[in-house]
């Protein structure tokens, strides 16, 4: 085991970035070698991370004891007057809920990496910033203090809106603009929550010192008690102290019991609803989702990869860390909510999806489709659901990457997309064929593949949720059903139209640069599908690193709604 | 000297009080002796005197910084000067310390021009003038009487003006007019409102117990009329909503540096009265928290929402500046233990942030020729170490991480959730949430400048610019700050921690 692994994994990317940017212009063709070599060696100092990882080790989610590898050590503390010690910790750490992000996040930025090969202007700044992207989606999913989340969370905009807009497509600026404003409005949302958190929850070690008291408890007592005035507790940015409902300054806005109101409504409320909408839009859930499609549409091909991939998942990732372990109670309260808008967005995902001629815009609305997954079984709350919510993201990372990856292969070779001016692949393009089916088949859930557990997952939780804790009512997985249906039909569709029948392209020229898949893209569907049977047919894998903290994440949604 | 009384009490012991107290003000004395040198010179020499100049009002102004610092000990209790006309604390030192880090920013950013220096070589008006603009600003830091309050701000104003309006050219005139006639009406307006306070309280001094005790007898109805008169005047100055129609104008027109100048200067001078003059008005006689509430809301949203058409990048960030002055009151609103670090930091990350920009947007002007954003076009492309500390600095005005902009931005609100959560006023609140959410707002102009320079394709691509590597050199130091304090914040906090804050 490795010291401070998972300082690597982020600072190793960062590094390269670096060597890339200072690199003179006349090694060009060694950038994307470096891109892809310090990757590769995140994904394997990632590997080894979770081949550490004892899943059945983890405790409480609101425990820092229950985490893993863990590394803390003060970035800045300052006096700010009355506002008290401000302090940031660097703080990383894996649970059962990270560490599957963190696992999928290093592999769709290595198979990114591949598809950049052919990347040809501008290569050095794409680079940088493609590996500057990599390392704060990385920070972004083990990071633990909610200022450094933060951080890493903004960091990645940038190079994200320099990456649609200067390599896209003909619509790049609008859509990099477009997607930069949507998440913005959203990450403010969280900016203001992170405020008023920072300013209620504290920090019982470093209190206990400040006071010479040892014991976590005894800290918490004194607080609770008066003993420890408002004024003189430390206060924290720690995400794991924020899910711990005991750490919360009594009397302060946010308190559960005493806490105070905005606008008339429960400021707990307000809170979580601000931070629901902000990583709503990240998911995205219906009505945030319309930055989502024109974004795939212009992004370049690796791209559209590591958006899809995981820059969602962060949506859904953030969820279950901030908005649902700091205010249960509330989620509680909006889970009908909640649920109802994963319902919806999985039905307009998908009636979306059947109206589309584009192929690319067709992946992403059965994006919004399977990320609506997600928010039902977040909702739900039971242990099904929240693994269903989890092992999707997982999953869907996997099979929205060969399927933006299958979209790109063809966009390289005609430079169009359109599902209509295609037909009879299947006699030009075999092995293009079969890859496009596997990813087609494991998208719309068949067994066998990682999406049929995770819908399924889902499905069972949210039926089972209105008689373990009433989260939400039992028609709406019958609803989420039909989308199963709507997926299939427009995943068959377009196989049947594009593939099957008489070869025919609308332009004859294409003909001969339609070539069949090449060796690097075979590096790339090769695994991809191997990944996506293995955690279709060995749930296990994956299951046996969450599923503890799944459950006591669980059991602390629980706590919240029978107190 | 703290022993003051209003009786004339022999001509000699006031004469002895006032030369004592006069080297106090050492760094104010130093610059008046910096202007009359620089005269001196603009009269003995003739030609080739830009070197001789400039190092003349670099070494005055370092050596002015030198002894701002050291009077730091001496202020570490509050020392009222000049019967009540003004005080020393440390407080106003800070300010004034940044007042002559600006001026000195503007120097170098000067003599990156070649229009300008070659002006600077021709007299010494612009040199002097904002050298005055500088004493103007530190008087202003430090006044508590209405008088002194008002000639200072004349000096910074009457200085702005001739530098507006000094270069040849229409636009300027025609910027140089609007600015003096506004600045008159608001002058009048807050000499016509201060003259009420006197006549309700018979004392010029508001840091007297009479002014308070005055007040506290006056109706609300006339007590409204005058203070919203003299705060008004404030207003103006520090540019901010409804006062701020001036300054896009004066912007576009006025030599890059001054205008960076302009930017800073003033407004923070400005920032510094309405902090003493409102500590000394209590929210119970005067709701001015309410009052400037709607103020730095006003600001931000009109500031932020006119910047969105602007197509000049100097235009752009005049709007930018008065939604600045805007955040500048939200660190006002937020004025506590907590909120007077948070201000200070603000109010230092603005300096560095505004006179970075201006300096690489003066890098982009000398390029196309204007400040017009399409002719900045594929230039980011071309000189792309350039473009990168752009973008840093236009995220720094947005106030997202990793710059400095985002402590400062994340301090200040920081600061006022804690007041509203102390005082419950829902004006607060109500600043709170506008003030980020016009982030986003921010963010759509400020990208403007990165989007010209990368995404949109210059007209003659072949022709290649190679930048002096001076410029690479300052674009660099102005722009590094901004990154060293997102990573290393708690040094500069550290600094404004020790400071004494008693008013």
């Amino acid at each position: 085991m490795i010291q401070g692994l998972l300082t690597y994994i982020i600072f190793t990317p960062l590094l390269a970035a670096l060597i890339v940017l200072l690199l003179p212009k006349r090694f060009e063709s060694t950038y994307r070698l470096i891109a892809l070599v310090a990757l590769g060696i995140t994904m394997l100092l990632t590997l080894l991370a979770v081949t550490a990882f004892d899943g059945s080790a983890s405790g409480p989610v609101d425990q820092e004891s229950s985490l893993q590898m863990v590394e803390k050590t003060e970035w800045f503390s300052m006096e700010l007057g009355s506002l008290g010690k401000f302090s940031v910790d660097y703080f990383l750490g894996a649970d059962g809920i990270n560490i599957a992000m963190l696992l999928l996040a290093a592999i769709v930025l290595f198979i990114g990496a591949i598809a950049s090969w052919n990347i040809k202007q501008k290569k050095k700044g794409y680079f940088a910033l493609y590996l500057l992207l990599s390392a704060s989606v990385l920070g972004c999913f083990i990071a633990l203090d909610f200022f450094l989340f933060y951080l890493f969370f903004e960091l990645m905009l940038l190079p994200m809106y320099f990456l649609i807009g200067v390599w896209g497509g003909p619509r790049k600026e609008y859509a990099a603009i477009k997607f930069f404003i949507y998440t913005l409005v959203g990450s403010i949302l969280i900016l203001i929550v992170m405020i008023g958190l920072y300013n209620s929850v504290y920090d019982p070690v470093k209190t206990g010192l400040e006071h010479g008291i040892t014991s976590v408890e005894q800290v918490q007592l004194a607080v609770e008690s008066g003993e420890i005035k408002a004024d003189e507790v430390v206060k924290t940015f720690n995400m794991i102290y924020m899910a711990d409902q005991t750490n919360y300054i009594p009397g302060s806005l946010l308190a559960e019991l005493d806490g105070g109101e905005v606008f008339g409504r429960s400021a707990r409320w307000i809170a979580f609803l601000a931070l629901l909408i902000g990583f709503a839009i990240k998911l995205p859930s219906f009505p945030f989702h319309t930055w989502l499609p024109i974004a795939h549409v212009e992004a370049p091909t690796p791209i559209s990869v590591v958006l899809a991939g995981i820059l969602l998942k962060v949506g859904g990732y953030g969820l279950i860390r901030t908005a649902f372990s700091f205010f249960p109670d509330s989620a509680f309260h909006y889970s009908w909510m909640i649920g109802f808008f994963g319902v919806f967005s999985i039905l307009y995902g998908a009636l979306n999806a059947l109206a589309q001629k584009d192929i690319k815009k067709l992946i992403a609305y059965s994006s919004v489709s399977h990320m609506g997954f997600v928010l039902l079984g977040l909702a739900a709350m039971t242990v099904e659901g929240v693994s269903g919510a989890i092992y999707q993201m997982f999953s869907h990372g996997l099979i929205a990457t060969m399927l933006f990856l299958i979209a790109g292969v063809l966009y390289d070779r005609t430079n169009d997309r359109l599902i209509e001016n295609y037909s009879g692949l299947a006699h030009k393009l075999p092995r293009y064929t079969v890859v496009v089916g596997i990813a087609f088949f494991a998208s719309l859930g068949l067994p066998g593949f990682s999406g049929f557990i995770a819908e399924l997952l889902v499905l069972l939780g949210a039926f089972k949720s209105s008689s373990i804790i009433g989260a939400i009512p039992e028609w709406m997985p019958i609803v989420a059903t039909i989308g199963l249906v709507l997926a299939a039909g427009y995943y068959l569709w377009t196989l049947q139209k594009m593939f099957l029948g008489k070869y025919w392209v609308k332009d004859s020229s294409w003909t001969e640069k339609l070539n069949d898949i090449t060796t690097r893209e075979y590096l790339m569907f090769v695994p991809l599908a191997a990944l996506i049977l293995w955690f279709g047919i060995f749930p296990d894998t994956l299951m046996n690193l969450i599923n503890t903290s799944v459950e006591s994440f669980v059991v602390l949604l629980n706590e919240a709604t029978n107190r | 000297m703290n022993e003051q009384s209003n009786t004339v009490s022999g001509l000699g012991e006031q004469l002895s009080t006032l030369s004592q107290d006069i080297w106090y003000l050492a760094p104010e004395l130093t610059l008046v002796i910096t202007i009359l040198l620089l005269l001196g010179f603009d009269l003995l020499f003739k030609n080739n005197k830009n070197l001789g100049i400039f190092s003349l009002a670099i070494s005055g102004l370092a050596f002015t910084f030198f002894v701002t610092i050291q009077s730091f000990d001496l202020a570490s209790s509050v020392l009222s000067l000049f019967n009540g006309l003004v005080v020393f604390d440390q407080l106003g030192l800070v300010f004034r310390a940044l007042f002559i880090l600006a001026a000195l920013m503007m120097l170098i950013m000067a003599t990156r021009t070649d229009k300008l220096f070659s002006d600077f070589s021709r007299s010494s008006e612009l040199v002097v003038l904002s050298v005055a603009l500088i004493l103007g600003a530190s008087l202003m830091s430090m006044s508590v009487n209405l008088v002194m309050i008002y000639i200072s701000i004349e000096l910074v104003s009457i200085s702005s003006y001739i530098l507006t309006g000094l270069l040849n050219g229409k636009q300027k005139s025609e910027a140089s007019l609007k600015y003096v006639l506004f600045g008159g009406v608001a002058s009048a307006v807050m000499i016509y409102g201060m003259s009420w306070l006197y006549g309700f309280t018979g004392t010029l001094d508001i840091s007297d117990g009479a002014f308070y005790s005055g007040l506290s007898e006056v109706a609300t109805l006339p007590l409204s009329i005058a203070l919203v008169m003299t705060i008004g005047g404030f207003v103006f100055k520090l540019g901010a909503f409804p006062f701020h129609i001036w300054s896009p104008d004066v912007y576009q027109a006025a030599p890059t540096p001054i205008v960076a100048l302009f930017s800073l200067a003033p407004k923070l001078a400005a920032l510094t009265i309405l902090i003493r003059f409102v500590n000394e008005i209590p929210v119970e006689l005067f709701d001015w928290k309410l009052w400037l509430g709607i103020i730095a809301i006003a600001s931000m949203t009109v500031g932020n929402f006119s910047a969105l058409w602007q197509k000049n990048a100097k235009r752009m960030m005049a709007y930018s500046s008065i939604a600045h002055a805007g955040f500048l009151l939200v660190g006002l609103l937020a004025y506590s233990e907590s909120g007077n670090v948070a201000l200070l930091f603000y109010a230092s990350i603005y300096l560095v942030m505004n006179f970075a920009a201006f300096l690489l947007i003066q890098y982009f002007e000398k390029q196309g020729g204007s400040a017009e954003l399409k002719k900045m076009r594929g230039l980011g492309l071309k000189m792309p170490w350039i473009g990168v500390l752009t973008v840093v600095v236009m995220v720094a005005l947005t106030g997202l991480p990793p710059t400095a902009g985002f402590n400062a931005k994340l301090f200040i609100f920081s600061s006022l959730w804690e007041a509203w959560q102390i005082e419950g006023q829902p004006v607060l609140l109500w600043v709170f949430i506008f003030g980020l959410l016009n982030t986003v707002v921010a963010l759509f102009y400020y990208l403007k400048i990165p989007y010209y320079l990368f995404f949109k394709k210059s007209e003659n691509e072949n022709s290649p610019i190679t930048v002096n590597k001076i410029d690479l050199f300052w674009g660099t130091i102005f722009v590094l700050p901004l990154l060293i304090l997102f990573f290393k914040a708690d040094w500069l906090v550290g600094f404004l921690n020790s400071i004494n804050f008693v008013l």
